[in-house]
């Protein structure tokens, strides 16, 4: 009986399983309790990128806790690589950036990682340069001597990622990774989770702040109130069906006005009309690449 | 292959958390304690040139010895309180426990790290209680030896001898080997106290309680035993701080140990199992109620 | 929270598990140091010492409190104030019974100091009331120093203490030879109690003999005991005992 999960090739396939997932908090001393997630299912397949989404208080990072084992389902079972939650070897190829993270303060970002390398049993020259090259990753060697109380919010951001690293995990779990990053450095985490993507890494990460990670994800759950609300791919469910937009350039008042009429003549309807614009995003990150590269030049 | 390498039981892994724990107790300073412990120990020969060298050494194994068993209890409840909350307040256990490290091995790592810190301390207050008292009894013996040097040998060898015999004697460092055993129990039950506290003041305010009623709970023990006409409240009362609570007072060997009595080898090896045993419990406990802890 | 209380049975368990083993230890320890640990909780030091002393005594500060009120003591000694300095040692040596120090201080406070402030005290005329209370303090040292012995059995310099009282306080050689014989039988003892022993002996009426047997062995044993003190008495006992004299011991020894 055992056995019948392993064989099917569904299962091994999957990077991360939740069945039936719910878990109730009791308040104590009151008859109450909360419900923080309720009958969830997920699958998270090998390779791919996927966003758990959700306004705070969704019940998001406690469905990442308890794929990680560090809190318990009250109904249901979450699986890593088809190994139960429940098993501390179901951890052995995961690493875990929670959100906002604090290391020990004392350690500088060399002896953090040195740290957990040696708990992940990873030992002499091959940590050594394990910690060399995941420094060199996230941009902190220069920063390997320092304090961690120095650290600012990106760099901390950037260590726990490289510490999630350091056992070379199939799998990594990011809890609002680039929560109170600031944008340079959230495009910074973005560009280091589409790299992990590139080395075939698996990515489950959560998130409140849907256009930050809608460019890396490949598909996204929404959940709300615990309960998962949408699924899938994310251009699926962003396009609305019934709609499709123009953008143009030196297009002349004429010409727009002949594309107006020739929609009013086949039936269909202009919603809207207005000038191109950027987001703030990227505007404020063009105005600040341009400053570096121009202050480049200056030099 | 791997896969077993993880499951196994890692000493090395119980080792780095052991020696982050020691790192991360040491940056909060509590080697102050020891300042503490030798700024007392100072004051006391300052203050003790009214006395006779007897009263002098008399004086300063009590003063030396109560501090190091006070300070060291001190260290083992406050060091150890803070460790798991602080960890799960920062969040630094989910990091941990979310590589494939058993939760007893995080444990345990954290144990051992402030039994390091223990064994480090009284180890430093021994020897600087044992280089007091070295310099004291030399210079009495060098000046008594200069003031009798007329008197007849059999007056001189009886004042030495008496030097001596109030002077270092090898018996206290097996008192202090059994102070150590007290910190280690009370700091293993201070982590158990923490696994289920919901603040740090309550695990403190909780093991002071301990240590006031452990060391009355060979009293209660006894009258629980052995006075059958109390009434089965008192008598209930009695029996869960005999049966829960450890008795600390056993631990306090030093107090004869320095007074001369000749504590023998198999008494002691009892109250050293005795105590390793609470410690052992106490650990354990912990750990159980560490696993079923949703953090 | 179900697991702490499991936790707690866990520890009910194990309690009733040790509980034997460890009557068994406090019940060695307490032999183990002469049976007398047992006073600490009894009512007697409560009275003694007062409710935050009490605590303060069980809860490993015993020694340390023993300490602090034997420096009171030792001030209250400086300024004279002897009603005080027998109230703290009382205390004193209820808390620390083991340490011979305290008994022999205490004593030694008694017999020797106060006792000799009483026979030199100015506010009372009177001699037949100052030697009465002179008499009183040396049966405290006395008191001090009996229990003392009855808690530390094997220690000599308690023995000695007592016999030096009784040599110079009471006059009774015949105590203080025996008291000075008891210490010269312990461990440790020095080397001249024995000879103690002998010199108060040759004082008693009646045992002039057993005295001179002690002391001419102790002068037969090695050159190192021919003191002059020992040559005087050994004479004295020759001349009293009329000892042949080819027996006596050779005069050039003086």
């Amino acid at each position: 009986m055992n056995d019948l999960p392993r064989r099917s090739g569904a299962e091994a396939g999957a990077a991360v399983a939740v069945e039936g997932l719910s878990k109730v908090f009791p308040v104590p001393f009151r008859r109450k309790s909360i419900t923080a997630v309720r009958d969830l299912n997920l699958r998270v397949e090998a390779g791919e990128v996927y966003g758990l989404l959700g306004p705070n208080g969704s019940g998001k990072s406690t469905t990442l806790k308890i794929i990680l084992g560090l809190a318990a389902p009250t109904r249901g079972r979450t699986k890593i690589f088809g190994r139960d939650s429940s098993l501390v070897e179901s951890r052995q190829a995961v690493g875990f950036l929670p959100e906002n993270p604090y290391f020990y303060k004392f350690l500088t970002g060399e002896e953090t990682l040195r740290f957990f390398g040696k708990l992940c049993r990873v030992n002499g020259s091959r940590l050594k340069s394990r910690v060399r090259e995941l420094l060199e990753l996230v941009g902190l060697t220069n920063a390997r001597d320092q304090r961690l109380s120095t650290y600012s919010k990106g760099m901390l951001q950037r260590i726990g990622l490289a510490q999630a690293l350091i056992n070379e995990p199939k799998l990594v779990v990011l809890d609002e990774p680039t929560a109170g990053v600031d944008p340079a450095g959230s495009r910074d985490i973005r560009n280091l989770i589409v790299d992990l993507k590139q080395r075939g890494i698996t990515v489950l990460l959560s998130s409140h702040l849907l256009t930050q990670v809608q460019e890396i994800c490949d598909r996204v759950g929404i959940l709300a109130r615990g309960v998962l609300v949408r699924e899938g791919h994310l251009e699926e469910l962003i396009a609305i069906e019934n709609r499709c937009e123009l953008v143009l350039e030196n297009a002349s008042e004429a010409l727009v006005k002949e594309i107006e009429k020739l929609a009013t003549n086949s039936n269909a309807r202009l919603i809207d009309r207005r000038k191109s614009t950027t987001t703030l995003e990227r505007l404020f990150l063009e105005a600040t690449q341009e400053s570096e590269s121009s202050a480049k030049h200056a030099k | 292959m791997s896969e077993r390498l993880h499951r196994g039981f890692s000493p090395a892994r119980i080792f780095a958390i052991s020696i982050n724990t020691l790192i991360e107790l040491t940056r909060q300073k509590v080697f102050y304690v020891l300042l503490l412990f030798a700024l007392l120990l100072i004051g006391c020969s300052v203050f003790m040139a009214r006395f006779t060298f007897q009263q002098e050494f008399q004086i300063l194994k009590d003063i030396s010895l109560g501090a190091m068993s006070i300070f060291s209890a001190l260290l083992a409840i406050v060091g150890t309180a803070r460790l798991i909350p602080q960890d799960i307040d920062d969040r630094t256990v989910y990091t941990i426990l979310a590589k494939p490290i058993p939760r007893f091995e995080y444990l345990l790592g954290k144990l051992f790290g402030v039994l390091l810190l223990l064994a480090i301390s009284i180890a430093l207050m021994s020897a600087l209680f044992v280089v007091v008292l070295y310099v004291r009894e030399r210079t009495v013996l060098n000046e008594t030896l200069r003031q009798m040097s007329r008197a007849p040998g059999e007056q001189l060898d009886a004042a030495v001898n008496a030097i001596r015999a109030a002077g270092l004697n090898i018996d206290i460092l097996t008192g202090v080997a059994v102070i150590y055993l007290k910190a280690c129990l009370l700091a293993a039950l201070t982590l158990f106290v923490s696994t289920f506290a919901t603040t740090n003041i309550f695990t403190v305010v909780v093991m002071v309680f301990v240590y006031f009623i452990g060391h009355l709970q060979a009293t209660a023990r006894e009258y629980w035993l052995e006075e059958q006409s109390a009434g089965w409240v008192a008598r209930t009362f009695l029996a869960i701080v005999a049966l829960i609570f450890p008795d600390l007072q056993a631990f306090n060997l030093v107090d004869e140990i320095v007074a001369g009595v000749a504590i023998p080898l198999v008494l002691l090896a009892k109250t050293a199992l005795l105590g390793i045993f609470y410690t052992a419990i106490y650990t354990l406990a912990a750990t159980f109620v560490f696993y079923g802890k949703e953090l | 929270m179900s697991r702490v209380l499991f936790a707690f049975a866990m520890l009910l368990a194990f309690g009733v598990m040790k509980l034997p083993a460890e009557h068994a230890l406090s019940l060695q320890h307490r032999s183990a140091s002469g049976g007398q640990s047992d006073d600490i909780a009894n009512l007697d030091l409560r009275e003694k010492i007062g409710q935050l002393g009490f605590v303060a005594a069980l809860s490993g500060f015993r020694a340390m409190l023993a300490d602090f009120l034997f420096i009171q003591a030792h001030a209250a000694w400086e300024r004279t104030e002897w009603g005080r300095v027998l109230f703290l040692f009382r205390q004193v040596t209820t808390l620390q019974p083991h340490v011979p120090l305290f008994w022999d201080m205490a004593a030694w406070h008694m017999a020797w100091n106060a006792s000799a402030a009483a026979m030199n005290d100015p506010s009372q005329p009177r001699l037949a009331l100052r030697v009465k209370a002179q008499r009183e303090y040396f049966a405290l040292g006395k008191d001090f120093l009996e229990r003392g012995v009855k808690n530390n059995p094997d220690k000599p310099q308690l023995h000695e203490a007592l016999a030096r009282l009784y040599r110079d306080k009471y006059n009774d050689h015949a105590r203080a030879s025996e008291y000075f014989a008891k210490a010269s039988a312990l461990p440790g003892a020095a080397s001249y109690d024995k000879r103690f022993s002998a010199y108060e002996l040759s004082y008693c009426e009646g045992r002039e003999r057993e005295a001179y047997e002690c002391l001419h062995g102790l002068y037969a044993k090695s050159e190192k005991e021919r003191l002059p003190t020992l040559i005087k008495r050994l004479k004295f006992l020759e001349e009293k005992l009329n000892v042949p004299p080819e027996q006596r011991i050779p005069d050039k020894e003086r």
